[in-house]
């Protein structure tokens, strides 16, 4: 039978952790649960829920920071963010329910990248409930800050193996005025990310950049700028002449950026493969997918590198496909993983299936803070 | 001596007294002789010579161009200090990946210098960019005036070699924007040499914004100018930069650099905006008005690139320029949020009134990074800089107090690490320890920074009093 435990603010979350390390009872930690096909986790002893520690603990607008409970949820904090005129620069998956501690322990992004940073970047402080008992906080407040080791950096995509995530700060930044976006679409992919390049690398500065791949073939490019009102006039103007020079034809965006973010949600069968690649690779990365004979979906964030292609069909042809997708980005210089497969093919494709440089120290880290090995069991390989 | 000289040749190792007083200092305010100054020409030697001290217990401390504000590049507890002088190769621009490998001895400014002609920058410009070393800015996480909208160099590193205090080479991360795994990248990058030693760089590039407009507003006082800061950010502009200077850093720097600030002003604010060139315009104008709603006395424009520079020559040289006023100072480098400017300033004045010390203010106003600088003179006695540094700590207390932190981007090194337990409660520093002895088992890493050592800070009792 696996307990549920609810802690209702950090020092009690501590608590639960130290006796389930004395008892060597396996912990999963468990925000929204919208990320927990990633990695390797059975059933564990216990289930951890962050959702008592919720709620914006601290907004002060005029310095642009907030801080959070890691319970809350990205779409409920925004809202709240919104109400004061802000934003917080993040466009995670599994928009409506993914919490923010999920968010942070998996480093989840959305294409906003480029434009704003990632995860690592806008997180500026953090509290965290550790195997030990202790409550220790990493960062701050302030946006500026360089004492002592930037812990916070260790927890973004740490999926919960060294501490609980209790409390987060985030730089936040003004809601800008005006948004437009529009839709392109090319008969050949060597075309649309050079339509794309052209953009993310133009003097107007875009919020998202994004190809995908479908059925035809067509590549479609989604763009969409927000900013004051000349920026994003500016932004768009670029855009449809950088687009007309490569022949694609335009179209309303509609909410076709948010059916593109959202593609880990529904990939519910085969396999999807997430990788990240020196960015200047990914055009190149996402034709040799486009050959596959199993390619269901692919969409490429040019701006930042990284390329989710799902793979659907025969399990045999789905596993051939997949470790050629991650050998491929292995050889540009990228890496990657299997972020969701269907259940059969569980055991024969591990979601990552090469340890990444420096997994010795990985390791002495997990064994430093989570001696017991009690956090996350199997969620990553390594450490 | 003899074993180092064996192991690297003679070119590489110093060991004479007078070649080793060059390095007993940074740019902050303590010295320490190292017993030896070995200059690598490649990452075997820094991998060699670590196996070296590791077999014999000696500690290594990395240096850059010992421009360090935090005494990060002294030898506290003796040992081999390794300078990085000669790896200062930039190995490859990639232009279509927006990426250079750098080895670190690499100047700050060369790297822009390099990559401008592809209309491309390295964004942290600390202003000592003209002589520190980018294996420096990687150790010490370093800013400058434009990290308010582009962040610090930890947004601008992918990837890193580094070499463990027992020899072993490692790369992490790469050219893509994240590697599997725990972000190792992350966490060294402003460990201050105390994690291992970084031996090549891959930094982001970024494109050059197409446009900037920069303005200079003066204001009797230096309330005004802080609540301009804030008011620009109420109004939903991020500036690029929003730099502030009170009227002593002012008449210095007028003095030294003519950069054309009127020496009347109790606070001039330096703002950039930049960008497309459509919208700023409209920003430039909405800034303007915003400074005369708060009863500027002057507002210029930067009418020439070159009006430009000489606007940001007077910020960049505001440091040098204390030496019009004072023989030493002491530079602290709190960090507030930006709202509590006007309050904290009125503390940090406070502060060196009452060590009957001058304080001139030249700092990062739009990310609320204090840089006052504590003016003495040492040759009036120790009793000076123990004020200086007795006034900066009231000032750092203040910080802490108002929900900020001890430095914001010059370090701890072994300047503030007493003050550690200022911000951190003994379970955040128990975490970092993990992190430090997972990287650096034996403590050999330069040691007697950024943790407070039993020896030196038996005098510091903190609890600390951070939220």
């Amino acid at each position: 039978m696996i307990a549920r435990a609810v802690p209702a603010d950090a020092t009690e979350c501590a608590l639960i952790l130290a006796e389930a390390s004395r008892d060597r009872h396996t912990v999963r930690i468990i925000g929204s649960g919208t990320k927990s096909y990633v990695g390797d986790v059975g059933p564990t002893d216990l289930e951890l829920s962050t959702s008592h520690l919720a709620g914006v603990i601290d907004h002060v607008p005029a310095d642009l920071t907030v801080t959070v409970g890691a319970g809350i949820r990205v779409a409920e904090l925004s809202a709240a963010l919104a109400r004061a005129g802000q934003f917080l620069p993040l466009d995670p998956p599994h928009a409506d329910q993914a919490t923010v501690g999920g968010v942070i322990a998996a480093n989840s992004n959305g294409f906003w990248r480029a434009r704003y940073g990632a995860v690592r970047d806008l997180l500026i402080g953090t509290r965290i409930a550790l195997a030990d008992g202790t409550v220790a906080r990493a960062g701050g407040r302030v946006v500026k800050n360089v004492a002592g080791y930037d812990l916070d950096k260790l927890l973004v995509g740490s999926f919960g193996t060294l501490g609980v995530i209790v409390e987060a700060t985030f730089k936040v930044l003004p809601a800008p005025v005006a948004s437009s976006g529009l839709l392109a679409r090319f008969a050949r992919s060597a075309d649309a990310f050079a339509a794309a390049n052209a953009v993310a690398r133009g003097a107007s500065r875009v919020e998202a950049c994004v190809v995908e791949w479908g059925e035809g073939p067509t590549w479609r490019l989604a763009l969409q700028a927000r900013g004051s009102g000349p920026t994003v006039e500016r932004a768009v103007a670029d855009a449809r002449r950088e687009i007309a020079a490569r022949q694609g034809s335009t179209h309303e965006l509609g909410n076709s950026l948010a059916a593109m973010r959202e593609l880990p949600a529904r990939a519910m069968d085969g396999a999807l493969v997430r990788v990240s690649l020196p960015i200047a690779a990914a055009s190149a990365f996402a034709e040799t997918a486009a050959r596959l004979e199993t390619l269901a979906a692919l969409v490429a964030d040019p701006a930042s590198g990284v390329v989710r292609a799902h793979l659907v069909g025969d399990d045999d042809a789905v596993v051939r496909d997949a470790e050629a997708l991650l050998l491929a980005a292995r050889v540009i210089g990228g890496n990657g993983r299997i972020e969701r497969r269907a259940e059969p093919l569980r055991s024969r494709l591990p979601t990552w299936p090469t340890p990444p440089n420096g997994d010795f120290l990985m390791r002495r880290i997990k064994d430093a803070f989570d001696p017991a090995g009690i956090l996350e069991p199997g969620r990553l390989a390594f450490p | 001596m003899r074993g180092l000289t064996t192991l690297l040749g003679d070119s590489k190792v110093l060991g004479a007294h007078d070649d080793l007083l060059i390095y007993e200092y940074d740019g902050a305010v303590d010295t320490a002789t190292p017993d030896a100054v070995v200059l690598p020409e490649s990452t075997a030697d820094v991998a060699a010579l670590a196996r070296f001290c590791h077999e014999h217990d000696v500690p290594i401390v990395p240096r850059g161009a010992g421009t360090g504000l935090s005494g990060g590049a002294i030898p506290v507890e003796g040992g081999v200090v390794v300078s990085f002088a000669r790896m200062a190769r930039i190995l490859e621009i990639d232009v279509p990946n927006l990426r250079a490998v750098v080895q670190p001895g690499v100047i700050n400014l060369h790297l822009s210098t390099a990559v401008a002609p592809h209309g491309l920058h390295f964004v942290p410009d600390p202003s000592s960019q003209k002589a520190c070393t980018l294996g420096g800015n990687v150790a010490e996480n370093s800013g400058g005036p434009h990290t308010l909208a582009y962040g610090v160099t930890t947004n601008h590193v992918t990837g890193i070699e580094i070499v463990l205090s027992d020899g072993t080479v490692v790369r992490l991360g790469g050219k893509a924007v994240e590697d599997e795994g725990y972000d190792l990248v992350g966490a060294f990058v402003g460990s201050e040499g105390t994690l291992g030693l970084v031996t090549e760089i891959t930094v982001r590039l970024t494109p050059l914004p197409e446009d900037k407009r920069t303005l200079m507003a003066a204001f009797a006082t230096m309330d005004e100018a802080s609540e301009t800061v804030s008011a620009i950010i109420a109004a939903g502009i991020v500036p690029s930069a929003i730099e502030m200077m009170d009227q002593l850093a002012t008449q210095a720097v007028e003095a030294a650099v003519h950069a054309g600030y009127p020496l009347d002003a109790g606070g001039i604010l330096l703002v950039e905006v930049d960008g497309p060139r459509d919208g700023l315009d409209e920003a430039r104008a909405r800034i303007e008005a915003i400074c005369r709603e708060h009863t500027a006395t002057e507002v210029r424009v930067a009418a020439s690139a070159l009006d430009r520079e000489r606007l940001w020559a007077g910020r960049k040289g505001a440091f040098a320029a204390m030496g019009r006023l004072s023989p030493d100072y002491y530079v602290q480098d709190g960090v507030i949020p930006r709202t509590r400017l006007p309050e904290i300033l009125k503390l940090v004045m406070e502060a060196g009134a009452r060590h009957r010390l001058r304080v001139a203010n030249v700092f990062h106003a739009g990310d609320g990074n204090l840089h006052p600088l504590i003016l003495f003179d040492s040759r009036l006695g120790p009793d000076e800089l123990e004020r200086a540094k007795a006034a900066g700590l009231e000032i750092l207390t203040a910080c802490v107090e108002a929900g900020g932190s001890i430095t914001g981007e010059h370090g701890v090194g072994m300047e503030k690490n007493c003050y550690m337990p200022l911000q951190f409660r003994p379970s955040d520093l128990a975490a970092m320890r993990r992190v430090k002895d997972a990287f650096d088992p034996d403590g050999l890493m330069n040691p007697g920074k950024v943790f407070p050592t039993p020896s030196r800070c038996r005098e510091f009792a903190f609890a600390s009093t951070a939220r």
